[in-house]
């Protein structure tokens, strides 16, 4: 933890962390300095004058907040009549070119401009002039959209492919109210993070192809997720709604800040998989292909247990703890063989050294972690042997060729309990449709060794069962997940005397030796 | 100023003359980076060719190692960069404070009615080409118009007539 220092804000004496400029310093405290160019990820630029405020000590009468640092016994001025002044003049000079067009624009709802028109300003326009008039709709590459009218020309769209990705696609051209962000032609938007402007806009300047007109942001609702389509496991928030007489639907994917984690940013592939989440799912069980009742599958389930002796359970490596737990406490009991190969959930050469990593799989330190074993050879072996394969979720013929995999698959039954349709599923003797990450609880661990824990977020109208819900059912029993958690706790020193509800937000870091004592 | 946001595209690809070229060379090991060399390119460029083309905005980028989005920014920021063939005549009115209050909204709206000319236009046959700049330093002795380089102060519709008409 930084040191605290005491400062005072309009006369109030407030305790803040040293070492940040005023805005996030006095923000931590609940106090809001408005601004429009600075991002914490970004950097203070001081071009939209929207954070100036007062310093009483003999310095220039108006500072902007971005560039000044917080110093104690510091005397900061937000509601003196010349700041207000200043801040209802930014908002008049920001308006005078800005289209009036909230009612069919994306970010409505959550747009900067709007939230700090009616704080500060909430005048009527005192223009008599034309309105500059910009191009719109322009399309700048990886689904980003942009709208010049809209634009306050912050410049964090811009900073952002310069400082973060290092490409620098965008930039501001032209002066005065003719400035406007472009690309050079020819020479669109072409990088792996690129849907982030679209977050970092504070109006709806950018907008994101995928998500322009879908939904309106107020009627989303906002839980919090991991993304689960690379072992990084960057926090998100999950945007979804349930429309009238449908069903709970996710609109989009943002990323959510964890500076132990992932920053303020996702890759636009993760942003996008939330895509997988809504569609292409298996939402009946099926028995020899044909979709019957989950309850009808699950005693089929019991009844294949009954004559076969030997079992192979394969694991997803995107499984949470608790549900790999779980499936290793029930080969335990019934002998069977457990694996975790799924080498072809790796992409070698596909990692970038920021976000993106190789393995695209959300848990295989989990598989580590609890010594379960990932070799090829060790897997081919069991399932040579084997009467029965029990596939949690593990989308075998990413690792095995589908030409290879059914000669392998000869006088072996399949149980698949996968959450979404695949050739397997139709294929498999037997099919149980189980959640997927956003439908339920469960912790994972990230490729630096960072426990995090999530929560369920979409509430489906027919909720499928989570995968230790399944894995109990072959017991004919029901999860105990508190159970599933304290048994994790007991393994895993790092989370001795948590519960779900304790872990920090941010995620626990796993200590080195952690993996090795779990697995001895 | 007009929006110069829309380059002009010659279709060709864009290279330095040899003496340019040796130019370019002897110019960059003054700055201590290459990107300081964006501006003395964009004046190479307009020496050789007249005006700055879409093309040559990105050879530039390419030969600094640069973002073309950063060559593109000051090319368009600066209106001494013509992003476009000029006439044989180019006239700028400054748009600034001093100018505006002085009536240089009358000389452009003079232009635009007898001679049909915009801001960011080039006159049909060629004589002309028009652009509303920032300040040109002639605060004291405003309306301000340059042509060609040359300064007209303390400028109004009939000295802008009588002036123009000398110009063939």
């Amino acid at each position: 933890m930084a040191d605290k220092i005491t400062l005072f804000v309009n006369g109030v004496e407030v305790e803040v962390e040293s070492g940040k400029n005023l805005i996030d310093a006095v923000a931590a405290a609940g106090i809001e300095i408005p601004h429009l160019c600075y991002h914490p990820a970004l950097g203070a630029d001081g071009n939209c004058r929207m954070c100036l405020v007062g310093i009483e000590d003999g310095r220039p009468p108006l500072v902007p907040a971005c560039k000044t640092p917080a110093q104690a016994g510091m005397k900061v001025l937000l509601d003196a009549a010349h700041i207000k002044k200043i801040q209802h003049d930014v908002m008049e000079f920001e308006l005078i070119n800005h289209p009036i067009d909230c009612p069919i624009c994306d970010q409505a709802g959550e747009c900067k401009l709007q939230d700090y028109y009616m704080t500060y300003h909430g005048q009527p326009s005192r223009m008599t002039v034309p309105q500059v008039q910009k191009d719109k709709k322009l399309d700048f590459g990886c689904g980003v959209v942009h709208d010049q009218e809209r634009c306050v020309t912050c410049g964090r769209c811009v900073r952002f492919c310069r400082q973060i990705t290092k490409t620098g696609e965008l930039g501001i051209v032209n002066r005065s109210d003719q400035a406007r962000v472009t690309i050079f032609p020819g020479r669109p938007l072409n990088n792996r993070y690129a849907l982030n402007v679209v977050d970092l806009c504070p109006v709806g300047a950018m907008t994101s192809r995928d998500f322009r007109f879908q939904q309106r942001v107020w009627f989303l609702k906002k839980s919090p997720g991991i993304c689960h389509g690379c072992s990084k496991g960057c926090n998100i928030v999950i945007d979804h709604h349930r429309e009238k007489y449908a069903d709970d639907r996710i609109y989009r994917f943002r990323p959510r800040h964890n500076p132990q984690v992932n920053g303020y940013f996702i890759c636009d592939e993760g942003r996008l998989s939330y895509k997988r989440e809504n569609e292409g799912r298996l939402t009946a069980a099926r028995l020899g292909g044909q979709p019957v009742a989950l309850a009808d599958a699950l005693a089929a389930c019991h009844d294949e247990l009954q004559r076969t002796e030997k079992v192979v359970v394969l694991l997803s490596p995107n499984l949470s703890l608790e549900q790999m737990l779980a499936a290793r406490e029930w080969a335990a009991r019934h002998g069977a063989t457990l694996s975790g190969y799924s080498d072809g959930y790796l992409k070698p050469g596909d990692g970038d050294g920021y976000l993106i990593q190789d393995d695209k799989s959300a848990n295989r330190a989990g598989l580590l972690l609890l010594g379960i074993d990932c070799r090829r050879e060790t897997f081919l072996a069991a399932l040579a042997e084997a009467e029965l394969l029990i596939n949690c979720d593990n989308e075998l013929e990413r690792s095995i060729p589908a030409e290879e995999l059914q000669p392998l698959l000869k006088g072996t039954r399949t149980i698949l309990a996968t959450s979404h349709d695949s050739p397997s599923a139709s294929t498999a003797e037997i099919a149980v449709p189980v959640a997927s990450f956003s439908e339920y609880d469960g912790a994972v661990v990230n490729c630096d060794g960072i426990l995090q824990y999530f929560r369920k977020a979409v509430g489906k109208n027919e909720p499928l069962p989570d995968m230790a819900d399944f894995i109990a059912a072959l017991d004919g029993t029901a999860a105990d997940r508190a159970g599933l958690f304290t048994a994790l706790a007991a393994l895993i020193p790092a989370l001795a005397g948590q519960s779900a509800d304790t872990v920090p937000a941010q995620g626990l870091k796993l200590n080195e030796n952690e993996a090795a004592h779990v697995s001895a | 100023m007009s929006d110069r946001s829309h380059l002009i595209s010659t279709g060709k690809p864009f290279q330095f003359d040899a003496e340019r070229d040796a130019m370019f060379e002897r110019l960059v090991v003054r700055y201590p980076t290459r990107e300081s060399m964006i501006l003395p390119s964009l004046w190479l460029v307009q020496e050789q060719e007249g005006w700055v083309s879409q093309e040559a905005i990105a050879y530039i980028a390419d030969r600094i190692g640069t973002f073309a989005s950063k060559v593109f920014e000051a090319a368009t920021f600066y209106t001494m960069y013509h992003l476009r063939p000029m006439g044989r005549y180019h006239i700028c009115i400054c748009r600034t404070l001093s100018c505006w209050l002085r009536g240089k909204q009358e000389i452009v709206d003079y232009l635009r009615g007898e001679l049909g000319l915009a801001p960011g236009e080039i006159s049909e046959d060629g004589r002309f080409s028009l652009e509303e700049v920032e300040c040109l330093g002639h605060c004291g002795t405003a309306p301000v118009v340059q042509i060609n380089g040359e300064f007209y102060e303390n400028m109004d519709v009939d000295k802008l007539k009588s002036l123009l008409a000398t110009l063939v």
